[in-house]
């Protein structure tokens, strides 16, 4: 009861599109279609009670009993199964439909339930519809009262020589078809809608990707600082970590409330460290604006796919409290056969990594694996492992020779030939700042090298 | 001599992003020297330990290993009564590219994982050839008595 409503003010106050509201899960419609589910049921005397119960005793005898698998010890199963044979050219574009069913044991000769625990009119309808499909044409007769017999006869039941045959009755499920009909119809639509949301975010991701690559491309002075500052921008939102963290305490995709959140310190921390509005170029504002929408859109509709699964779950959970039949342990089967994509975070979030940030080479992605620092003057070693020209210089001076990432052999080998001219011409390019002052450092601990300790404070006046 | 770059950011990432089960905290007055608790691998005989290490990164790391040495008693094959440890990756197999905290990782790893055929305390070795469950038991008395905080 409680919560239709807070659902369905999510859905009206949350300023989603209607389009999405109005592919939402029908929590509503959905429960009513339950109810049904429960009168259908009912009527053959199978309310949830009698079938909780039955289920009981089923999985007690199991228990009890030796431990093969002994499937004709359930009184009745309940399958989702799809729907008719699938052609061999049917596509897989379509999902499959499913089609509940029913099943219940009844002996192949006399057309009676098998299980002793039915109730008197469930008994009777069984036996009716074993009747109408001509698997028995034997009336039930007071006689025939030993259904649950020989119990260690019934494990090899179907196969067996000695024992009686069993078939099984499908009870038609109307309404339970259309529970799970209309259900998966929405989850494929809801799928449509994140396909799209998808498409039309990524495209956004790559128009923005040009400007700002264009924006920030090295050839002036107005080119330069607004190359820092969208650095600093890249590295804020990827230190926020709104939509992953990637710490290894929890390396997990964030739920929204965590990701609005991170969103919301993001753009404090823009705010604060007045990145809004420090653009030389005149698109900067813009594009840091479009940057920013893109990720309050990827946030609705992280909040829409998440209100929308717990309504699934919800009605789910709600199917099994009144009829008893464990639809929520075969829902994990629906899940797979309609494409829900995981997370339509994970997709944009690939996007604007991959394209966005990489326009704008970080730091982190160029650093010396020994000292931290930029590598520079990069040498790359006959195993393709790059470092700084100055802790290879000590690592040969150790006459160390393995390689610190893959133990190769390879550094004391290495010389002029292995200084990594393109990358010094990149990296001079994008880091002009950090390449000045680890040259810097370099030649100081060059110095120190040659001259002792005393070199730093060479300038000191005696 | 002021702290190396690498030293600085390293113990920065330590502390925003521990790694589960270890803690590192370096002294005030020196900042090379950290102490360590590693937790005991669950499903060894350290389970449910927290075990206390001091760590001291030596003037020329990371050309060099950090020095490691465990504080609380423990009993296992490849540690010895002084704390000292037998593992490659401090001594010959070190490489300037691992860090605290990969070693520390080490380090529990060989919790979960004792190798008595490489042994440093050659009594808990042998003992632990002769009768594996019972050096087991030892190893479990141990960690309840000296690892519990």
């Amino acid at each position: 009861m409680k919560f239709a409503r807070t659902f369905k003010q999510h859905l009206l106050e949350d300023g989603f599109p209607e389009h999405w509201v109005e592919s939402a899960i029908s929590y509503r419609k959905l429960k009513k279609c339950i109810k049904k589910v429960e009168e259908e049921l009912s009527e053959i005397g199978l309310d949830a009670d009698t079938l909780s119960l039955l289920l009981k005793t089923a999985e007690k005898n199991q228990g009890a009993g030796s431990d093969t698998e002994d499937q004709e010890e359930k009184p009745f199963q309940y399958v989702l199964s799809p729907k008719g044979s699938r052609g061999q050219n049917e596509e897989k574009s379509y999902p499959t439909k499913f089609q509940p069913k029913l099943l219940f044991m009844i002996d192949e000769a006399t057309g009676e339930p098998l299980h002793a625990k039915l109730s008197p009119e469930t008994k009777q309808y069984l036996h009716q519809l074993a009747l109408s499909e001509n698997i028995t044409d034997i009336r039930i007769t007071d006689e025939q009262d030993d259904p649950k017999a020989n119990p260690t006869d019934r494990k090899n039941s179907l196969a067996s020589t000695n024992s009686r045959s069993y078939r099984t009755v499908e009870v038609p499920l109307i309404s339970d078809s259309q529970f799970f009909g209309t259900l998966q119809s929405e989850l494929s639509g809801l799928a449509t809608i994140q396909k799209e949301e998808e498409k039309k975010l990524s495209s956004e991701v790559e128009d923005l990707s040009n400007v700002v690559s264009k924006m920030t491309k090295p050839k002036d002075s107005k080119s330069k600082h607004d190359l820092q500052q969208w650095r600093r921008i890249f590295e804020l939102y990827l230190d926020s970590r709104i939509f992953f963290s990637t710490s290894e305490r929890d390396p997990w995709a964030n739920n929204y409330e965590r990701a609005a959140k991170g969103l919301g310190n993001f753009a404090a921390e823009l705010q604060k460290q007045g990145l809004y509005d420090d653009f030389k170029s005149k698109e900067g504002a813009l594009a840091l604006h479009k940057f920013l929408n893109i990720n309050s859109e990827l946030l609705q509709g992280l909040k829409f796919q998440e209100i929308n699964n717990m309504a699934t779950m919800k009605i789910l959970k709600k199917f099994d409290k009144r009829t008893a039949l464990g639809a929520t342990s075969n829902a994990a089967l629906i899940f797979q056969q309609t494409p829900i994509p995981a997370s339509l975070a994970r997709a944009v979030c690939a996007e604007i990594s991959n394209h966005l940030l990489a326009t704008v080479p970080q730091l982190d992605d160029y650093l010396c694996p020994v000292c931290f620092s930029i590598a520079w003057r990069p040498v790359r070693l006959q195993c393709q492992h790059v470092f700084c020209i100055r802790c290879l210089i000590v690592m040969q001076r150790d006459k160390q020779d393995h390689c610190p990432l893959c133990r190769k052999k390879v550094v004391m080998e290495a010389d002029s030939d292995n200084l990594d001219d393109s990358m010094s011409r990149f990296l001079k390019k994008y880091f002009p700042e950090e390449v000045k002052k680890k040259q810097k450092e370099n030649e100081r601990a060059a110095g120190r090298d040659t001259y002792g300790e005393l070199y730093d404070e060479k300038c000191r006046v005696m | 001599m002021a702290l190396p770059k690498r030293i600085i950011k390293e113990t920065e990432r330590l502390m925003a992003e521990p790694v589960p089960g270890i803690t590192a905290v370096p002294h005030e007055e020196n900042l090379r020297y950290f102490d360590v608790t590693v937790d005991g691998p669950s499903q060894s005989p350290y389970e449910g330990g927290t075990f206390k290490l001091e760590l001291f990164l030596p003037d020329d790391y990371p050309m060099t290993p950090p020095k490691v040495r465990f504080l609380t008693k423990i009993y296992h094959p490849n540690i010895d009564r002084l704390g000292r440890i037998c593992l490659d990756v401090l001594k010959s197999n070190w490489s300037p590219a691992l860090q605290i905290r990969t070693i520390l990782l080490s380090i529990q790893a060989l919790l979960g994982a004792p190798n008595p055929d490489d042994p440093l305390a050659n009594d808990v070795a042998q003992r632990w050839k002769e009768d594996q469950n019972a050096a087991i038991q030892t190893a479990r008395e141990w960690t309840a008595q000296y690892a519990k905080v």
